[in-house]
């Protein structure tokens, strides 16, 4: 079992990160992440954001071998944080099993949901690229603070989401119709900080499973990087990112992924493919 | 009119059930079989058009399994689930795993029935010496208890399910439900026959006859002071039902073991 630094694309973005941590200081702290697999509407390469979608098969699979990757390093846990998603529950409840570790409390929350797609939500992100073009799909997938067209009541998908039984409590603020990753992280934080943080530092050993983008919020926030910095980074999925942290909750090295290598660089290259129009 | 609903289950067959032996504290995972029954009633569950807003269970495996089962086929994965060693099912002190089949024939079917069924009786404690001792102590989830490791029970009585019951039941699970959330426990044979006992105010002799079947949700409709309008019913095809209560009581009866 090798523990391995990221590679290929994002090796720049780390390069300065890297400088960052020269001085070795102790870890006071341990913290697990895991972005879930692939869903089923990854496999069909649509916006899916806060549309429900199941795992795929193969997302088990990622699942299941992030269990086993943490089964293998002897990974123990006193509390978990997720979503009120099902591909980041599941992908939990996968990774719990394969540690055997199920009778943990789990705190779920919409805060910690995928960002949310606006009017995207559904579409095919090679036909929205067609649609729209290139560079405004990137605009909306690369842009800190432009969120993407709002949901309407018209959008297929607006009632099956936004009157959701799991969302009955949110005020009408704080529910979205849309979000700019500035905004998916400016409702992950607050609970990070009122929630998570105080557990981290009564030294409860924390797992997280959620998604790419609520995740983001969390590793921009602990490594204090740029909006941009942050737009660069794709976060392997079904691979645990460990994190050390000093007592004042900063990384005294980079992140880590458990994994073979070739599985980690594998996924990396396949989220960076997304998002190209294609004939 | 009912005000609230709360289901209650007692999960499927896990290895030892197979086998016929007290399982109790030791945590097992769900055969394949048990699985099924927990994705069965989840599915049935779904199909008569019933939503969960919470969901308890015990510290132990199975019951977990069986709940993330059942959420997951009712589309209601989101929905909070919080365990306690509370729900856990019966301790069976010396008698953790011991086939019930042998000890009928070695101590006779009644003294079985009593030490299952009786309301307080209860089994020799379990020592350090115990083959599954230290599994179950050793275990971390057993820090994270309410009471000291020390004085978590090491033999109980129904009597004693139910006194360490009650007050989760009233001040964690109650709360719950007069928000008028659907509550779902999925707990052991024991801990349900307890929490049933409570709400219906079955008496001491009578709640030994009582047996519950695996994999069957138990509704119960409750008035406002949380009290049955009405029997609990037993959901699902009337015929299945009854040859799950019959798989259950024939665990208790005497057979020969094959050599």
């Amino acid at each position: 079992m090798l523990i391995q630094k990221a590679s290929g694309g994002v090796a720049d973005a780390f390069l300065f990160r890297v400088r960052k941590f020269k001085s070795q200081r102790m870890a006071a702290y341990r913290l697990v992440l895991i972005r879930h697999g692939e869903s089923c509407w990854n496999q069909e390469n649509r916006f899916c954001g806060w549309f429900d979608a199941d795992l795929s098969e193969a997302g088990v699979q990622e699942a299941k071998r992030g269990g086993q990757a943490l089964k293998d390093s002897g990974f123990e846990f006193d509390v978990c944080y997720t979503s009120v998603l099902q591909r980041a529950i599941r992908t939990l409840w996968l990774v719990l099993d394969g540690i055997d570790q199920m009778w943990l409390p789990v705190h779920r929350t919409w805060r910690l949901n995928e960002r949310h797609y606006g009017g995207l939500t559904g579409l095919n992100k090679a036909e929205t690229a067609a649609r729209h073009g290139e560079a405004q799909v990137k605009v909306w997938r690369r842009s800190y603070d432009i969120p993407p067209p709002p949901m309407d009541a018209e959008h297929d998908l607006y009632s099956a989401i936004s009157q959701d039984r799991r969302y009955r409590d949110l005020s009408k603020d704080q529910l979205p119709i849309c979000e700019s990753l500035k905004d998916t992280i400016a409702r992950a934080l607050p609970f990070w900080n009122e929630e998570i943080v105080p557990q981290i530092k009564e030294g409860k050993k924390v797992l997280i499973a959620a998604h790419g983008n609520s995740l983001r919020g969390i590793v921009k926030h602990l490594e204090d990087m740029t909006d941009e910095a942050i737009m660069n980074l794709n976060l392997p999925t079904g691979i645990p990112i460990v994190y050390e942290l000093d007592k004042n909750l900063k990384p005294i090295k980079p992140m880590q992924f458990l994994g073979d290598e070739e599985t980690v660089r594998k996924a990396m290259e396949a989220v960076a493919a997304q998002g190209k129009a294609k004939k | 009119m009912p005000k609230y609903k709360l289901f209650l289950l007692r999960h499927g067959e896990g290895a030892w059930n197979k086998e016929n032996r007290f399982c109790s504290w030791v945590d097992q995972h769900l055969s394949e079989e048990g699985v099924k029954e927990a994705q069965q009633c989840g599915g049935l569950l779904k199909e008569q058009g019933y939503r969960l807003d919470a969901v308890f269970t015990s510290l132990l495996t199975r019951s977990i399994q069986t709940a993330w089962l059942v959420t997951q086929a009712m589309g209601d994965e989101w929905v909070p689930v919080l365990k306690s060693w509370r729900l856990n099912e019966r301790h069976y002190g010396a008698l953790i795993g011991l086939n019930r089949a042998e000890l009928a024939l070695n101590h006779g079917e009644e003294e079985v029935r009593l030490w299952r069924r009786s309301y307080d009786i209860t089994p020799p404690p379990i020592t350090e010496s115990h083959p599954f001792f230290f599994d179950i102590y050793n275990d971390r989830r057993y820090l994270t208890c309410d009471v000291p490791l020390e004085e978590l029970p090491r033999s109980e009585s129904l009597k004693q399910v139910l006194d360490r019951l009650l007050p989760y039941w009233n001040n964690v699970i109650v709360p719950e439900i007069k928000k008028d959330r659907t509550v779902l426990i999925s707990a052991h044979g024991n801990s349900c026959r307890a929490l049933l006992k409570h709400i219906e105010g079955i008496s001491d002799d009578d709640i030994v006859g009582v047996t519950l079947p695996t994999g069957i949700p138990i509704l119960l409709e409750l008035d406002s002071d949380l009290q049955p309008v009405k029997p609990h019913e037993l959901l699902g095809n009337q015929v299945q039902i009854q040859n799950a209560i019959r798989k259950v009581e024939d665990q208790g009866k005497a057979k020969k073991t094959d050599t």
